[in-house]
């Protein structure tokens, strides 16, 4: 996919005005949030399950080499087909000469941000073959030609308005206006497709190195129809989502569903190893597995490494206080809100992404709900500190910081220099104790609210003063 | 017991009361309080900027300068936060620094958790009267854990009435530089939040960091709500209303 | 060299083998042949009331029968009961029972897309979650619980098992390898992705309704 990072203060601005997503948004942050918090009560030792899921994950990204090749070698010994793929557009040509070798017509597909991140859509289109998302949410966007706001939730942005209008003009039917109605119009259109298509697309949650096996957990049953019925099946993952046992993988059910949706469990899990076995009467008679890496191997190298503990939830996003109030899409590529902050700029290059480390309070709402505790924070910073070195900041920002720091560092002249300003700062305010107007980078403070008066003196002066008056 | 007080450089140049107030609980609980008087700046602006050398500069400052305190109490979670929790991925790559950090770290308390799980504080000479709404500071929150020691200490207040509002634990959109560098964003957090604060109705709004007090009370100001008094605590455990400078 | 062979070298200098990481050796093939437990939640609940709580949060139906030989008797009561059409297509496991002596017309095979009303055993369930666990096979047709319009599931009451963990454990004893396909279903097929309401049968069964067996 493209990535329009670098918008992302003026697409954040037209974001904050656009009074539907305003609506959409206060809907997904407050379903997402209070239905989380309520089920994570569900487990009596939440904070232990998840510093154990947090250390799985890092003992798989430790031998993720060891790991994945245990997992290959059960991928081949059950018949699944596996691939390597060092590009998108390596990954992209891999799923469409698979195609090719099967002379499919038609393809189904069930959720993948990886297929977001490599443009496989419109690739495989390109190449004169039929691609049906099949994710509501994901169908939604595919028909109105956007792409996901959320990992989970892909047409979060959009209103049941806009979905009614969508549907009434690409369906060519009478216009419906009940989100239940859609839905059930949405798989009378689809149901079709499953029942015809040639081949299925999924990504995976996970990879199991212990029986190489790939895992779909979705709620809409649209995961199992896609590796189930098409004669052909091609899972897409990258190489971080590998983990080692089927007892890991039961550990990171209790912690997904939970922090995804706050499900105690999501609908339909269904783990898939190799094709249909001798005597099966359903399932692919190919099995093709294409494990990515772009951007991987290269974080697992950096400070960055912590970010690929992620099991794509999304709560950092439904819980980070700028997500809440722009949406996916201000962020300019696949994964919004704090991860997409992190992944962004460390897959595309941190000169692609500028304001996206930036763009963040660093309150830590992400960091103390992420499943696998992933310091986000910390990890934005860090990318600050890369643009700091390589003079990516904006000049103002440095400057200032390296003036107050010349100040600081001088504790006289910095006495002096806080007396003055707290001084004329107080005279500024006059008698309303607030500052209505400033210059310079201080305007972006005052033109949206008020700045409260400094009160004359500062307190080292009322101290220092105060004991020589004691000492008297 | 030697405490030794780090005001911070936004209270000293902004809000002075803060320091005076938390100076006279640590006093009244009979603590012999040391200010160095050279004390400026945590380093967390910098830090927060990516421009660690700037940032190692002034975090060596603060650890020379509390060397020989038995604690350091600060009025504020998110300077609090920046020596406990940060300063050690700051030095800590030099041993000796980083002794000392660990050593600092350790001493280093939030004034409210101070009172509450060090000092056992729990009576207070304040005049405050009325219903006071408290917002949790991110960094006090969730870097110190600062959440029932402020509510106990208010609690505690006769003439008190603590109501709870929605999202109190929500950041405020503060957030240092965040607030001017995406101002538009942050304004749309802090309006949420005077939401908030004046669904409870309160008398005041009640807060331990100076940064969120400042970006709360001046949207509240701008949207014209002259009534809602924004208060830090140790202002309100000492009777103080933020406006005098002594 | 080959992709694989980039991806994995990249890997292994990245997580420094041979500098840091050899110090720990053996650390993945213990695992994958111990696969030590992690840390459970409380389970100290009784295993069916857990996992009949379990099925209703998740919006499916309860019944309970002493035998085997009353699933079409409790079927027919729920079909007729609910309105709907009393033909179906089950599993060859329920092919002895007398489905036509309580009116229900049912046949052996595959579900295909019209098909209304699929009746499937399960291979355990998860107490924990209220998760019918279904193994794919040549007597399990995969297709029967996806895609008629209503899920009937056969559970024997001694088939439920605690946790996920558990379920792993009964199939690593009972079986061996995995199938084709694990399915662990959890309730009707739903979604919310439209302004985060709750509609159920987005692509799967709109109902699922759990009959636990005893004997």
């Amino acid at each position: 996919m493209e990535i329009t990072s670098q918008d992302f203060k003026a697409v954040s601005g037209a974001k904050l005005k656009d009074e539907k997503l305003q609506k959409a948004l206060f809907q997904a942050k407050d379903g997402f949030v209070v239905s989380r918090a309520k089920v994570i009560k569900d487990l009596d030792n939440f904070e232990t399950i998840r510093q154990a899921a947090s250390d799985v994950r890092d003992h798989c990204l430790a031998h993720l080499d060891e790991y994945l090749e245990a997992w290959e070698s059960q991928a081949k010994a059950s018949g699944t087909v596996v691939h390597w793929a060092e590009s998108y557009e390596e990954l992209n040509a891999l799923v469409v000469k698979i195609a090719q070798d099967n002379q499919v017509k038609k393809i189904i597909k069930s959720k993948s941000m990886v297929g977001e991140e490599t443009g496989l859509n419109k690739y495989v289109e390109g190449h004169g073959i039929e691609v049906k998302e099949t994710d509501l949410g994901e169908y939604i966007i595919q028909q109105a030609g956007e792409y996901p706001s959320h990992i989970i939730a892909p047409a979060t942005h959009k209103s049941k308005e806009d979905v009614s209008d969508l549907f009434a003009e690409k369906h060519q039917r009478p216009r419906l206006e009940d989100a239940e109605k859609l839905t059930h119009e949405a798989r009378e259109i689809l149901r079709p497709h499953f029942l015809d298509a040639d081949m299925g697309i999924t990504g995976a949650n996970f990879m199991i190195a212990e029986t190489g096996s790939t895992v779909i957990v979705t709620n809409e049953g649209n995961g199992r129809m896609t590796t189930t019925m098409p004669r052909v099946h091609v899972a897409i993952s990258s190489i971080e989502k590998c983990i080692p046992t089927l007892d890991d993988f039961a550990l990171m059910m209790r912690l997904l569903p939970r922090s995804a949706t706050g499900q105690v469990i999501s609908n339909y899990v269904s783990m898939t190893t190799g094709p249909k076995r001798e005597g099966d009467h359903d399932g692919p008679e190919e099995f093709h597995v294409i494990i990515l890496d772009v951007g991987r191997t290269r974080v697992l190298g950096s400070e960055l490494r912590d970010a690929l503990r992620c099991i794509r939830c999304g709560a950092c996003m439904n819980h980070c206080p700028v997500y809440q109030n722009v949406g996916g899409h201000a962020y300019g590529w696949v994964y919004p809100g704090p991860i997409g902050s992190v992944l962004t700029p460390a897959y595309n290059g941190i000169e692609n992404a500028i304001d996206l480390p930036n763009a963040a309070t660093l309150c830590n709402q992400c960091g103390v709900v992420c499943p696998v505790k992933i310091p986000l924070p910390d990890l934005m910073r860090k990318l600050r500190e890369k643009q700091y070195e390589k003079d990516l900041k904006s000049k103002t920002e440095k400057w200032s910081i390296k003036l107050w720091a010349y100040l600081a560092v001088r504790p006289k002249l910095y006495s002096i220099v806080t007396r003055v300003m707290a001084r004329a700062g107080k005279m500024l305010g006059g008698s309303s104790g607030q500052i209505k107007t400033m210059i310079f980078a201080a305007q972006e403070w005052t033109k949206h609210r008020d700045l409260p008066t400094p009160r004359g003196r500062t307190f080292r002066d009322i101290y220092v003063n105060n004991k020589k008056v004691n000492k008297r | 017991m030697r405490v030794g007080l780090f005001v911070t450089c936004l209270a000293d140049l902004m809000r002075p009361s803060i320091g005076l107030a938390a100076l006279e609980l640590l006093e009244r609980a009979g603590c012999e309080v040391i200010f160095p008087e050279n004390q400026t700046c945590c380093g967390q602006p910098a830090y927060n900027a990516g421009d660690r050398h700037t940032a190692r500069d002034l975090a060596r400052k603060v650890v020379s300068e509390f060397s020989d305190v038995d604690y350091v109490v600060i009025p504020s979670g998110s300077c609090g936060g920046m020596i406990k929790t940060h300063y050690e991925d700051l030095l800590g790559d030099s041993p000796d620094d980083e002794a000392k950090v660990q050593w600092l770290s350790a001493r280093t308390y939030e004034l409210t958790d101070f009172l509450v799980n060090v000092l056992n504080v729990d009576s207070f000479d304040t005049s405050f009267q009325g219903t006071i709404t408290y917002h949790d500071s991110c960094a006090g929150l969730r870097e110190l854990g600062v959440k029932e020691q402020p509510r106990k200490l208010l609690r505690s207040l006769p003439y008190v009435e603590l109501k709870e509002m929605p999202g109190a634990e929500q950041c405020c959109g503060f957030g240092g530089t965040f607030s001017v560098k995406y101002g538009d964003i942050s304004s749309r957090i802090v309006d949420l939040k005077c939401d908030d604060v004046e669904s409870t109705e309160a008398d005041a709004l009640v807060l331990g960091d100076l940064g969120c007090m400042l970006n709360i009370e001046g949207k509240l100001r701008r949207r014209g709500n002259h009534k809602t008094k924004v208060l830090h605590i140790a202002e309100v455990l000492t009777g103080r209303n933020g406006e005098e400078t002594e | 060299m080959s992709a694989r062979e980039n991806i994995l070298s990249r890997i292994r200098s990245a997580n420094k083998v041979g500098e840091i990481r050899d110090a720990i050796g053996g650390a993945v093939e213990d695992r994958l042949t111990t696969h030590p437990a992690s840390p459970l939640p409380d389970l100290t609940w009784n295993d069916t009331e857990r996992f009949k709580q379990r099925c209703e949060d998740a919006a499916s139906t309860l019944d309970e029968i002493s035998q085997m030989d009353d699933v079409p008797e409790a079927v027919s009561r729920y079909l007729t009961e609910n309105n709907l059409p009393t033909s179906l297509v089950c599993w060859p496991e329920f092919k002895k029972l007398l489905w036509s002596k309580s009116n229900v017309e049912a046949e052996i095979r595959s579900a295909l897309g019209d098909d209304k009303v699929g009746v499937t055993g399960s291979y355990c369930a998860v107490a924990e979650t209220g998760t019918l666990v279904l193994l794919s096979g040549q007597e399990h047709h995969a297709t029967t619980s996806l895609l008629p319009e209503t899920h009937i599931a056969v559970v024997r009451r001694n088939r439920i098992v605690k946790t996920m963990e558990e379920a792993w454990q009964l199939i690593r004893s009972e079986v061996g390898s995995l199938p084709r396909q694990v399915a662990f279903i959890s309730g009707p097929s739903r979604t919310a992705d439209i302004e985060m309401t709750l509609v159920y049968g987005a692509h799967g069964p709109f109902r699922v309704h759990v009959i636990i067996v005893d004997s």
